[in-house]
């Protein structure tokens, strides 16, 4: 259907829409027009992707200076793979529609282990060996190299590409991974690094947050984007996480260790160049000398997404004398390396901060900060000098290299914290020092800082005004959408007692008592009965998990509950975690119903979805805190106190309730899905943690569905239950949470439709 | 709906919030109650009707009764088995009423297997003496779909292509213990054209849904306990025939019902050919049903005769199993406003055709009909399809 959305027309490829999605475009129009970022929440389920796919390209294609290129970024391959679908779906709508051919190029990108079509490389099974590979058949000097020896092995993808590929643009089309794959088949050319570069002047880009957030990688893929981009973060509730996880650096005795050989291997391929090949290391010498002035001109220039780990001050300078000749780098990264070691020598824990940790290497080993700085950059430069192939080796001394530049360049938002030994296993020593990015904006910064529009927006935002305040910017809009529904199909209720009228908490002093373990229990015990096909339940923790499922055994309970359904077990083990996901699917499939126990902030959690069957109840047991007793944690809420004025309890209960959410959420996946949500605590019926969930979860939350006791929850589930297995059609739905073109338009449903939209 | 004759009492029912009904029913908000959706189903329903459809008017229904642990359950008194029990007692008469050329068998589950309880018959008083004393039995153990499935798909798949087969399954657990494969199963009713219903008690189970999705049949869930029973009256009803299947002619017999009076002295009390294998009452009787092929005597019908294996019928029966290829005509809902008239005739009108008829069972819709009748003096309003209306008929 064609969509006048404030004079925009927008192109939407099904007959029907839901009043939120248009909302939805509403809001993301304004905030296009207004060339600011916006925060968006939606239900999972309500066709967001599509949404916002069909109101950017119309966008571009109305305004295609103002908008250039979409850079839509999700999380897992699968996610990637369906968005490109949609997109697919909405171009041949347009095609069929306007009859004319696509001009619009779309592809997605992923790491070279999707994306291979070299027989020996692809068939290895990890990405980093992979990569590694593919590093050696195709790094610049190993072709050099292939030009005087014939015998020495390079792709021929590669070559084909280089030879051709960049001179033929990419004729326009949606491509997906394999649709890349084939082109690159059929061509001969690699589709890696012809998806790399295709992406400079491709219309719509799908990839990884990683591609942009990681500035290690943003720097090697993204650099390049142009800077009239809508970037969009899709699934965005953990993206502080995220940049805070790319700007970390965890170093461990054995990352020490593998950094020593690799300082010795430096140190062997140094000499041996130094006697055949000295003249290499002088014309790098002189490279350093000049300084890194084509970047910073680039930059400058706003050509290039700045990397936070390259900050800017370096760019003006000239490498320091002391690291300049290869020898001295070596040298100096070797006494860096003794000093941290040194440091990882110790009996009790230490926390410092940036600064402190730079007058202590300075007072002990006399290292100054200058040449830290340069640390990263001058590390790679030598690598290319010394034609190092395989990459992958090197992981080690990268990762201290960066930790250098990192503790040099930031004197604020870092902390380092160097615990001798485990929590869990005080006796067993294993250092590990902690490098600690405090500050997701860091990150993010240059992200919000180069393009013109950044959309965050994710199922589970509540409460919005957070992720400006930790983010550090300014949205234009921040809207959160309830979920229209033509019969009420979530039923959140939460259950703070047992039937012997105890408090069910997982609160710490109680987590333990005999009677709360008993009562969660029987709590599940009660739902098995009555609820068909799957279960998921969440604990807060593995250990937690473990604790419970052991007392259930012992109490008998778990004996009980295998009478209605069997039980499946999330281990920290991937594998054996895929391998209880197939059996329960396949348990809920044909009819003997499954339970899976799993952990919030676990694999099951964040990326599984549990469809109609697969999930009929969500039990979540306890409020899923985060470890609080963790220093890096500590250490964060005190920056974020400190910094943004968000108080430490504030915060701990937004993180719980977002993961809360994101479990529950697992359950309801649209608008014919239909699953209980059992919040089994009696601290969420408080209002400080109520009001943390998003807006389509609250409403359904209604003062009788608080505090019940099993009973009670037993009695509104069944009867829930019962009410939704009613024959349930599309026509159901039409007219109120389901539109025609004319109902869109009728009056009184645009007035409905302002009210879906609650700006915070 | 607040007068539902057969609502428990308030004590037994189950826990309700009757504050919240009260809060759906707010005009201009955007929820509708699943009830709505249900209402406007109904309506639809008993609306449309098949039409110019073709039915499969010859029957042959296996109804599997789950027997499992959970049918101990009391959220239906006093527990679902009796209910159920009770309910099927009422089914089986109403089948055979209104298809009196069909049969039925009923099998249970439990402990993870299947047992015939009846085979399939024509005559309702076996089913209706073994649903009796199936009220005593024990539930334990789970149900097994499968097995069962399995023991009335033997003795279906033998029947003529003709005939409508059909499964209903009341089942309540949501689990099922199945030996294999369930799906291969599924398949091989698909082939066999064998209709599955299921009427779930608790709740939504995904493998009846796609069993009845494939097969054909309808799947719901009840509500409540006279949800229940206008579930299963759903299926007293014959079902549309499916395309393929083939026609053939039937011989029946429709023998006279001969009355002999005491006076008579000719007349010798002689048994009936159905009290052979029944022993407990005593057979010996006057008058009787003589088969027209063999004179055989029987004292009820429908009945399949013993010796020759004539199907015995009376006209009245044939008749009704007709009017469900004429259903009735649909009727219009007219406001009270737009109506000119008389009032008083017209109030009941409104009440009994519009409201009414949709709530209630269609036994109401048929003395709508009268009511219209009376009013318009629509001449071809055809005759209600409940055996009741007969009375009115002749009464007017």
């Amino acid at each position: 259907m064609k969509l006048n959305i404030e004079g925009l027309l927008v192109y939407f490829p099904y007959d029907y829409i839901y009043p939120e999605q248009y909302s939805y475009m509403l809001e993301l129009k304004r905030t296009l027009d207004a060339k600011g970022h916006g925060v968006l929440e939606m239900p999972s389920g309500t066709g967001k992707t599509i949404s916002l796919l069909s109101l950017i390209v119309a966008y571009q294609k109305a305004y295609p200076l103002e908008v250039t290129k979409l850079v839509y970024c999700s999380r897992t391959v699968p996610e990637i793979e369906k968005v490109v679908e949609e997109l697919r779906k909405l171009m041949d709508y347009y095609a069929k529609q306007t009859g004319a051919k696509n001009d619009f190029l779309a592809l997605a990108l992923s790491s070279r282990k999707n994306l291979c079509i070299h027989p020996e490389v692809s068939s290895l099974r990890f990405g980093k060996e992979v990569d590694g590979k593919c590093h050696s058949l195709t790094a610049s000097y190993i072709r050099a190299q292939h030009h005087s020896n014939p015998s020495q092995p390079v792709c021929q993808f590669y070559e084909q590409f280089d030879a051709v590929g960049r001179q033929v643009p990419i004729p326009p089309g949606i491509y997906n991974l394999d649709d890349l794959k084939d082109f690159g088949r059929r061509k001969g050319w690699c589709p890696y690094f012809l998806a790399r570069y295709a992406i400079l002047h491709a219309n719509i880009v799908v990839y990884s947050y990683h591609y942009l957030l990681d500035p290690k990688i943003a720097d090697l893929v993204s650099k390049e984007l142009t800077k009239k981009s809508v970037v969009v973060f899709d699934e965005a509730h953990n993206i502080d996480n995220v940049c805070i996880d790319s700007m970390s650096v965890n170093i461990t005795r054995r990352t020490l260790d593998r950094c020593q050989t690799n300082v010795e291997t430096l140190q062997n391929t140094i000499s041996r160049i130094k006697e055949t090949d000295a003249a290499k290391l002088r014309e790098e010498y002189r490279r350093l000398v000049e300084g890194l002035k084509e970047a910073n001109v680039a930059r400058e220039t706003d050509m290039y997404l700045s990397n936070p780990v390259l900050p800017d001050e370096i760019l003006q300078e000239a490498v320091p004398g002391s690291i300049r000749t290869a020898e001295h780098f070596v040298g100096f990264i070797k006494r860096f390396l003794e000093y941290l070691k040194a440091r990882l020598r110790i009996h009790h824990v230490v926390q410092e901060s940036a600064p402190q940790f730079l007058k202590d290497i300075y007072e002990k080993v006399c290292i100054d900060r200058k040449p830290l700085r340069f640390c990263a950059e001058r590390l790679r430069s030598l690598l290319r000098t010394l034609e190092i192939a395989d990459i992958a080796d090197f992981s080690a001394i990268t990762l201290i290299s960066h930790f250098a530049t990192l503790v040099s360049t930031y004197s604020k938002g870092f902390t380092i914290i160097i615990e001798p030994f485990e929590d869990r296993t005080p006796t067993i020593a294993n250092p590990v020092l902690h490098f600690s990015c405090m500050d997701p904006s860091i990150a993010i910064k240059p992200v919000f800082g180069r393009f013109q529009s950044v959309i965050i927006t994710s199922g589970t935002l509540s409460p919005l005004d957070i992720y400006p305040r930790i983010l550090d910017f300014h949205p234009v809009t921040t809207a959160s959408f309830t979920m229209t529904l033509a019969r009420t199909c979530l039923c959140p209720l939460i259950v703070g007692r047992g039937n012997d009228q105890v408090a069910m908490t997982s609160k710490f002093e109680t987590r333990e008592d005999f009677a709360v373990i008993r009562n969660y229990g029987n709590l599940l015990l009660e739902m098995s009965a009555i609820v068909p096909d799957g279960i998921v339940a969440f604990f807060t923790s593995y250990i937690y998990m473990e604790n419970i499922v052991a007392s259930w055994y012992e109490q008998g309970i778990l004996e009980n509950i295998q009478r209605n359904k069997l039980i499946f077990i999330e281990t920290q083990d991937a594998a054996e975690t895929s391998m209880a996901l197939e059996k329960y699917q396949e348990a809920c499939e044909n009819g003997r119903g499954a339970i899976l126990l799993s952990v919030a902030r676990g694999k099951v959690s964040e990326g599984i979805d549990f469809v109609h069957h697969f999930g009929r109840a969500v039990i979540m047991f306890g409020v899923p805190y985060v470890y609080t007793q963790s220093r890096i944690l500590k250490a964060r809420l005190e920056y974020l106190r400190d910094q943004f004025q968000i108080r430490e309890n504030d915060f701990l209960t937004f993180d719980a309730m977002r993961h809360a959410a994101q479990c529950v959420g697992r359950a309801i996946r649209g608008k014919t899905d239909y699953g209980l949500m059992i919040f089994a605590d009696k601290r969420y019926a408080r209002a400080d943690k109520r009001g943390k969930l998003p807006r389509w979860i609250q409403e359904h939350l209604t003062d009788g569905s608080l505090n019940l006791t099993i009973d009670e929850t037993v009695q509104l589930a069944k009867h829930f239950l019962r009410q939704m297995a009613q024959p349930f059609r599309q026509e159901d739905q039409l007219g109120l949470s389901l539109l025609t073109l004319e109902q869109l338009q009728s009056e009184d449903m645009l007035q409905k439709i302002a009210q879906i939209a609650q700006q915070a | 709906m607040d007068e539902e004759p057969e609502r428990a009492k308030r004590w037994e029912g189950g826990y309700e919030r009757t504050w919240e009904v009260l809060k759906e029913d707010e005009s201009g908000s955007l929820k509708a109650t699943v009830e709505d959706i249900l209402f406007q189903a109904k309506r639809k329903r008993v609306f449309e009707g098949h039409g110019q459809v073709r039915l499969g008017m010859m029957r042959h229904l296996f109804v599997i009764i789950d027997s499992s642990r959970s049918m101990e359950d009391q959220d239906l008194k006093p527990n679902r088995l009796t209910s159920t029990l009770k309910l099927m007692e009422f089914f089986v008469e109403e089948y055979f009423d209104q298809n009196p050329i069909s049969q039925i068998g009923i099998i249970t589950t439990k402990n993870k297997r299947a047992e015939k309880l009846t085979d399939l018959a024509g005559n309702p008083k076996k089913h209706l003496a073994a649903l009796k004393k199936a009220v005593d039995s024990t539930c334990v153990g789970e149900p097994s779909l499968y097995n069962s499935l399995n023991v009335a798909m033997q003795t279906l798949k033998h029947m003529p292509a003709h005939t409508s087969k059909e499964i209903l399954v009341i089942f309540s657990s949501l689990t099922t213990c199945d030996p294999a494969n369930i799906y291969e199963l599924i398949k091989t009713l698909n082939a066999l054209k064998i209709r599955v219903s299921v009427i779930g008690l608790s709740a939504e189970v995904r493998v009846c849904t796609i069993l009845t999705r494939e097969t054909g049949g309808s799947y719901n869930v009840i509500l409540d306990e006279s949800h229940f029973k206008e579930l299963l009256m759903l299926h007293v009803k014959p079902p549309p025939a499916s395309s393929s299947s083939e026609c053939s002619l039937i011989r029946m017999g429709f023998p006279q019902h001969v009355i002999a009076s005491m006076s008579d002295q000719d007349a010798k009390p002689s048994f009936s050919m159905l009290h052979l294998d029944s022993t407990g009452e005593p057979g010996l009787t006057l008058g009787g049903y003589y088969c027209p092929q063999c004179r055989a005597k029987y004292t009820e019908l429908p009945v399949e005769c013993k010796v020759c294996g004539l199907t015995l019928v009376s006209a009245p029966h044939l008749a009704r199993s007709f009017h469900h290829l004429f259903p009735l005509e649909a009727f219009q809902e007219t406001p009270l406003e737009e109506y000119e008239g008389e009032r008083y005739l017209l109030a009941w009108h409104v009440k009994k055709c519009s409201a009414w008829s949709v709530i209630s069972s269609y036994m109401t819709h048929c003395t709508a009909v009268l009511a219209v009748c009376r009013l318009t003096g629509h001449p071809d309003v055809r005759w209600p399809d409940y055996k009741t209306s007969v009375y009115f008929s002749t009464r007017n």
